[in-house]
């Protein structure tokens, strides 16, 4: 199996400050791989630079097997969609929102076709989101934003899309969304059938949902490995500051945590 | 919500008719019959008054069309910067460009006497270009902080024209400073088929331009990192319309002097009207800014006999009163 992303020594400093330090990794097609870390461990630096936003000062990304600071933005654009964090300002209709995913396909003067329109409603009906279709993207649920960036991910594939090589990152997708949304979020991603990052705060969703997780901390990767693997209840306690056991989940087998109250986790 | 051809259908027409009455009306009063034998003689079966046919074709014509190019320039180049700023309040001027023409203007009339007053367009263009080229600069080419850095560089190179703008009229001699004051004001009463061309060719590339990056420019507009990972070279497009923007303003500035607000008030009637999601249509941006600029520039030659009221005073007044009514209108805005 060959790999989607592949990180050598990967290094970024700005106002001499290092933000990542000698990161490398390699993530094989098709996994689902959570980034896990406190606040300001650097996951959203770590994604950035996936998706070619920040230019790392040393060290190399790969993208099915090339550098992609040797591709242009278009063609990364090609085989990586982006659910980011910043999503603030976007006084647009739903299927605007969505149609925007075609744009690394189109030329310059290039319009919709009908084809591309079949992309776009497909993807709405994937998604549910067939009747949210002209509402204003600003006035939608959380959960609801997040579907409408998968469906732009989906059209963003394009129309001849080949799953082996496709990416998707999510920055912290699940943010303040309910329960039931989380979980409803994940399945749905899951069942593109393509190769997914996604950094997450709830390591009991992230050991349910990933073959493979990212530990990072202070810029640098702790662990990597299976959840039972990075989901080591020392290693937690230690990086995150809480009392942490570990149980097998009934239903998954896979690590479940539970935060214990005591004295361990006040600062002495 | 009607759908767009219809918006577009709807536009022309108003834009059509705008455009027969701009001819009509005036210090003489010319039937539709007399127009259409002006444009067309050969058509015609009876000859019409030389000095009619020369009123609609040589003093009429020109002017509306001067006016329907920076009409319709001023509102993309407002639309387009608002999209690619994130600013609503974004405009042409905001960057530096009507002071800064204003000093290259000050200057051909006052330091530069030895020059005739023809140069005067040429010395408002260069000025606003510099004005603008100094802005880019301070901005720099980085996507980081790119449109704070723009918006307060143009800020401060406005001032600083200004500023020396005002230190010359003050030493001058008051005949330079009402020149300067009438064509700060704007007016196209100095449109000439000759003068025509420099625009007509400055704007209607840029406009070709806008609707190649249309997409680009709508996905910068829902933020920089949501545009980049849609592969697009944010700071690259940036500066790209902004320098669009900056000559067809400069264009317009030099011919037809500084025309205020027109660049704010359509893109937001249209934004309040239609949706946000219409502000990168460039047909109807255009045809919008293109009709409003007609109609303001009948009403500035017909409201008082024998006499012009500049165009900016009347643009002001009337998109002040109209924008704070839509405002007030749409509360939800």
């Amino acid at each position: 199996m060959s790999s989607i992303i592949e990180v050598k020594n990967l290094c970024w400093k700005t106002n001499g400050k290092t933000i990542l330090n000698d990161i490398s990794f390699t993530i094989p097609n098709g996994q689902f791989v959570g980034v896990i870390g406190t606040n300001g461990s650097g996951k959203t630096s770590l994604l950035r630079s996936l998706y070619r936003f920040i230019k790392p000062s040393s060290g190399q990304v790969s993208l099915n097997g090339n550098d992609i600071w040797q591709q242009n933005a278009i063609d990364v654009a090609k085989q990586i969609a982006v659910v980011s964090q910043s999503n603030t300002n976007t006084p647009y209709q739903v299927v605007d929102v969505v149609s925007m995913g075609l744009i690394p396909h189109k030329a310059l003067f290039e319009g919709y076709n009908h084809q591309d329109k079949t992309l776009i409603n497909n993807a709405l009906n994937q998604l549910d989101l067939n009747e949210l279709k002209n509402n204003d993207f600003e006035t939608l649920s959380g959960g609801e934003q997040q579907r409408v960036l998968i469906a732009r991910a989906i059209v963003q594939q394009g129309h001849n899309r080949n799953t082996t090589q496709q990416l998707l990152i999510m920055d912290e997708p699940t943010n303040h969304l309910d329960v039931h949304y989380q979980l409803d979020l994940l399945q749905r991603v899951k069942k593109l059938g393509i190769s997914v990052i996604v950094s997450l705060h709830d390591l009991n969703i992230a050991s349910a949902f990933c073959d493979q997780l990212l530990l990072i901390d202070n810029g640098e990767i702790i662990r990597q490995g299976t959840p039972q693997h990075v989901l080591n209840p020392e290693i937690i306690s230690q990086i995150y500051n809480v009392n942490v056991s570990v149980i097998k989940h009934p239903q998954h087998n896979r690590p479940h945590l539970l935060f214990n109250l005591d004295d361990t986790n006040n600062d002495k | 919500m009607p759908s767009t051809i219809f918006i577009i259908i709807i536009l022309f027409v108003a834009c059509s008719i705008s455009i027969v009455s701009a001819l009509s009306f005036g210090a003489v009063t010319i039937p539709f019959n007399d127009i259409l034998n002006a444009l067309f003689p050969s058509l015609s079966d009876h000859s019409v008054d030389p000095i009619i046919s020369q009123i609609v074709v040589e003093l009429r014509l020109p002017r509306i069309l001067l006016a329907f190019l920076s009409g319709a320039g001023l509102a993309v180049a407002g639309a387009t910067l608002q999209l690619v700023t994130r600013n609503p309040l974004a405009d042409p001027y905001l960057f530096g460009i009507s002071a800064g023409a204003s000093f290259g203007a000050v200057l051909v009339l006052t330091a530069l006497t030895g020059l005739s007053i023809l140069w005067l367009p040429v010395g408002a263009f260069v000025g606003g270009l510099v004005a603008v080229f100094m802005v880019l600069f301070i901005a720099g080419q980085h996507t980081y902080q790119q449109v704070e850095r723009m918006l307060l560089a143009g800020v401060a190179s406005s001032f600083m024209f200004s500023a020396a703008t005002s230190a010359i009229l003050y030493q001058s001699d008051p005949q330079a400073a009402t020149a300067i004051l009438f064509w700060t004001l704007g007016s196209f009463s100095q449109a000439e088929w000759q003068n025509l061309l420099a625009p007509a060719i400055i704007i209607g590339v840029s406009v070709i331009i806008f609707f190649a990056y249309s997409k680009q420019v709508l996905a910068i507009s829902s933020g920089d990192e949501n545009a980049t990972t849609l592969g697009v070279n944010v700071s690259t497009v940036r500066l790209l319309m902004l320098i669009l923007s900056s000559l067809i303003c400069a264009v317009i500035v030099a011919n037809a002097g500084g025309i205020a607000f027109v660049g704010l008030l359509i893109p937001h009637i249209v934004r309040l009207t239609l949706g946000q999601r219409q502000l990168n249509n460039y047909f109807i941006i255009a045809l919008m800014g293109a009709t409003f600029m007609i109609l303001i520039d009948l009403v500035a030659r017909t409201l008082i006999q024998n006499q012009e009221i500049p165009l900016g005073i009347i643009t002001s007044a009337i998109g002040s009163v109209f924008f704070l009514f839509i405002l007030k209108q749409r509360r939800q805005y």
